[in-house]
Parts: structure tokens; sequence; C-alpha cells
């Protein structure tokens, strides 16, 4: 009786594994077949145009607020800290740093992805179980192409500028509390902060969330052109997408410090 | 002419099409009738290449489906329209959009032909003034002849139709069937619709095909199926 528990456990443990894998391997066919595309210039300009308008434009409001907030409760919490120890210009390098380097790729690549990343996977899990994407392929036009691609490219796209916008609008929050509570000089800090960033600094944030945006857009986009299961199945391949995008996000984020902070220390 | 011989298609461990033998000829209009999970869609997503045969073989003017090559495909494709169910119309785009991408897709035609030739086909089908709405602005008879508008308007040379009038009353699926032997007429399509609609079928079919379990019980005229003595075929059309 046990030899057949063992056996059925050892069984269905294989089963799942094998499920696993065969679904990361059709994601990557997903992933290189969106890519080769892209590479071969199979770019509808209109459309990534009009995906690029819209991933923007909805995640915009929530990232300047989110960013704002950021740079002053960083600039709250760094001056009174820094303030102990009689270092409070110091204060602009602080939030400067914190966020270009750090806060903003991976806050704004959260954000990204509960926005842009949702509706992405809503949009095409609703065109896949109403058979629009079927009816594209016996319209003898490549899906990957006309509604793949431009998503995916408009959010590898649309993220990093919206990080670069988060990350000014982040050291403008700073520059208010610097000002307003801790009697900084506005040039004094603008000085400041554009002297503590580097180059190594910016790219390090802007390799971070190239790398990010290539993740949501794939994760996003292949759980919603996969979607089964009528209007309950949109949701729950939406809300999949999104968590997938944020672990993903999240512990890409993890071994890419790593990897910056040793060959750019 | 579509030819299909000893097909056998399993979904999920379970045979859904069973030694199916058809033969569709060039302008003829057959209604595929049977009870719903019979695999009617099945066989006619085979037909445009959604599903392959586990065995047997389909051929399409002499082309057999399973050898060809993708650029074949893509020309085959261009000479087939597809009437889903549920219209499958993009809902992003608006009705004139909707009928045009065919045309912009596969045609070298300026905006104002293609504008033309949207207008004409949408006047074809019966709708006119709804060119700025969206599909969900639109009733579902509505959607369908939309659909059936994007569907011809390659001048397609095979239609097929899946399920066609379901979920519509019987007024509009009396409409929608007339407007389907219409389009075909016009065209000169070789139609092949999946139905259970058993009086519609019976009106417009040069030929009918009645699926049992994934067999083919009966096929021919409509008169000649009604004369069938097959028990199923007697049930199940009166």
């Amino acid at each position: 009786m046990q030899k057949i528990d063992l056996f059925f456990f050892y069984r269905q443990t294989f089963l799942i594994i094998a499920q696993k894998l065969s679904g990361f391997g059709r994601a990557l066919y997903f992933f290189a077949d969106v890519c080769s595309l892209g590479l071969k210039g199979k770019i509808r300009l209109s459309e990534l145009m009009k995906q690029i308008y819209e991933q923007g434009m909805q995640s915009v409001v929530v990232v300047a607020l989110t960013s704002a907030a950021t740079g002053i409760v960083l600039a709250l919490q760094g001056y009174m800290m820094l303030e102990r120890f009689g270092a409070k210009e110091k204060v602009a390098s602080l939030v400067a740093l914190s966020l270009v380097r750090e806060l903003s790729p991976v806050f704004t690549s959260l954000i990204f992805s509960g926005k842009a990343g949702a509706r992405v996977t809503a949009e095409l899990g609703a065109m896949s179980v109403n058979n629009q994407i079927t009816a594209t392929k016996v319209m003898g036009v490549d899906p990957l192409e006309f509604l793949v691609l431009p998503r995916m490219l408009a959010c590898v796209l649309v993220l990093p500028i919206l990080v670069v916008f988060s990350q000014v609008i982040g050291i403008m929050g700073g520059y208010l509390v610097a000002v307003f509570q801790a009697d900084i000089p506005g040039s004094f800090y603008i000085h400041q902060t554009l002297r503590s960033i580097n180059y190594v600094d910016f790219l390090s944030g802007f390799i971070k969330t190239f790398f990010f945006a290539i993740l949501i857009g794939w994760v996003c986009c292949y759980q919603g052109y996969y979607t089964k299961g009528g209007s309950i199945g949109v949701g729950h391949y939406t809300t999949r997408a999104v968590a997938f995008a944020y672990i993903f996000v999240v512990l890409s984020n993890t071994v890419l410090t790593k990897i910056i902070l040793t060959f750019w220390g | 002419m579509i030819k299909i011989s000893h097909l056998y298609k399993s979904l999920n461990r379970e045979l859904v099409l069973k030694d199916i033998d058809l033969t569709i000829n060039d302008s003829e209009i057959w209604v595929i009738l049977g009870q719903s999970g019979v695999g009617k869609s099945v066989l006619l997503q085979h037909m445009i290449g959604l599903f392959h045969p586990d065995q047997g073989a389909i051929e399409i003017n002499g082309l057999r489906l399973d050898h060809l090559t993708a650029q074949q495909w893509l020309d085959l494709r261009r000479t087939m329209g597809y009437l889903f169910q549920e219209g499958a119309l993009y809902d992003f785009m608006t009705v004139f959009e909707n009928v045009a991408f065919p045309l912009q897709e596969h045609t070298a035609l300026s905006v104002l032909e293609i504008k033309a030739k949207a207008e004409n086909i949408l006047q074809l089908v019966g709708l006119e003034g709804v060119e700025r709405k969206y599909p969900a602005q639109l009733s579902g008879g509505m959607r369908k002849r939309v659909a059936l508008a994007r569907a011809v308007i390659l001048d397609s040379k095979i239609l097929f139709c899946d399920e066609p009038t379901s979920g519509l009353d019987p007024i509009l699926s009396r409409d929608i069937s007339n407007l389907i032997r219409d389009i075909s007429r016009h065209f000169r399509t070789t139609t092949v619709i999946a139905s259970h609609d058993i009086a519609n079928a019976f009106r417009i079919a040069d030929k009918v095909a009645i699926l049992k379990d994934g067999q083919v019980v009966a096929q021919g005229t409509p008169q000649e199926v009604r004369a069938s003595q097959n028990d199923f075929v007697r049930e199940f059309i009166h």
C-alpha cells in the first residue's frame, strides 16, 4: 500500500515538473518568436505608437504620485538621520542615489506591471477567449506580429522613459523637503544631486529597467495570449501575470544588483 | 473543391472525428448538422488548418493541407473567409476598420478604393450608417453581418461559417441564413456551415451532412437526407 502511495507521489511530482518545464519551454519559444519578428523589422508603427501612448498615459500619474511621495519620504528620513551626524547637506546625494540606482527602477516597474502589464494581459486575454487571435490567424495575419510585438516593444520603450520621469519627480520631492524643511539652499541641493550621480549610477538603473521591461512585456503578453476559460480565465490569467511580473522584477533585481555591483561597484 | 478522406482526430484521448469522407464541389453550400459537441466545429477548423488530422487527409483545390508550406498556407487563407460563432470582431476597431482590415493587410488598394469596397460590402450585408460604431455598440445579428462582410471582403472563394445562427431569434436566424446564401451565390463561394439549426440548414443547403458521435451518418441533397432510413437521422431532423 505504502509502495503504491510512493509511486503515485513520484509520478505526480514528475508530471508536475514536466508540465512546468513544458510551459517554460513554450514561453521561451513565444519570446524567441516575438524577438525574431522584431529583429526582422516587422514592426507596425501605428500600433506601436498607440500602445506607447496607452501604456505611458495609463501609468504616468501613478508613477508621478508614487515617485514624489518616495522622494519626500526619503528626504525626510534621510534629513532626520543625517542631521544627528551634522551631515544634513548629504540628503541630496542620499535621495538621488537611492532613486537613480534602486528605488525608481523597481517601484516604477512594479507600478507599470500592475497598470500597463495588467492591461496588456487583459486585452490579449479577452481577444484570446473571444477568438480574435484565432480570427487573426485565419485572416492570414500573424497575431504575434499584429497584436503581441507592438505591446511588448511598447513596454520596452515606455518603462525606461517612466523611470527617468520617476527619478526627476522623486528628486523634486526631495528638493521640496530640503528647501522647506531642512533649510538647504535649492541651488546647493541641485548641485549636490548632479555631482553625486555619475554615469555608472544612471546606467545601472537603466540596465535594470531594460531587463524589467522585457520581463514584464514577455510575462504579460504570454499570459494574455494563452488565456483560456472565458471571462473568469481573463481575470485569473491577469492576476497571474501581475504576480509573476512582480516576482520576476524583485528576483531579477537582486541578481542584477549583485552583478552590477561586482563589475561597477 | 474540398476533399476530406478518412479523417480521424482525437482530442484529450477521445476520438472526436471518425473516418470522415466528404467531397464538397465548387460553389456548393454544404451544411454540417449535428448536436452540440459532435465535432462540427473541429471539422471546420481542420479545413482552415487550426487542427491537423491524426489520420486521413484534406485537400483544397488539389492541395493537400498537411503538405503546404507557410507561404502556401498564407496564399490559401487569403482565399478563405471564416465566420466565427460570436463574430470575433476586433473590439478596438470600428465596424469600418474591422471590415477594411483584410484589404489593408492583403491588397495594395488605395485608401479610397478600400473605403469604397468596405462601404459596398456593408451595404450588401444590409448595414449602412454603422461604419463608425464599435462592435460592442451593435446587436448580435449586426455583429454577425459585419463578421460576414469581413469574411468575404477579399472575394473569398471558400466561406466557412461556425454556428452562424446560434444565439439569434428565429427571424434573425432566418435573415442571417438567407444572407449567407445570397452572399455565397453573389460571390460564387464554396460554403461550409456547421450548424444545429435544422430548418434553415435544409432551406439554404445544396448538400447536407449529418454527424453523430464524430461520424457522418448521412450526406446528400436535403431531399436525399430527408429520405434517409437511418434511425438517428429520422429522429434528428423530424
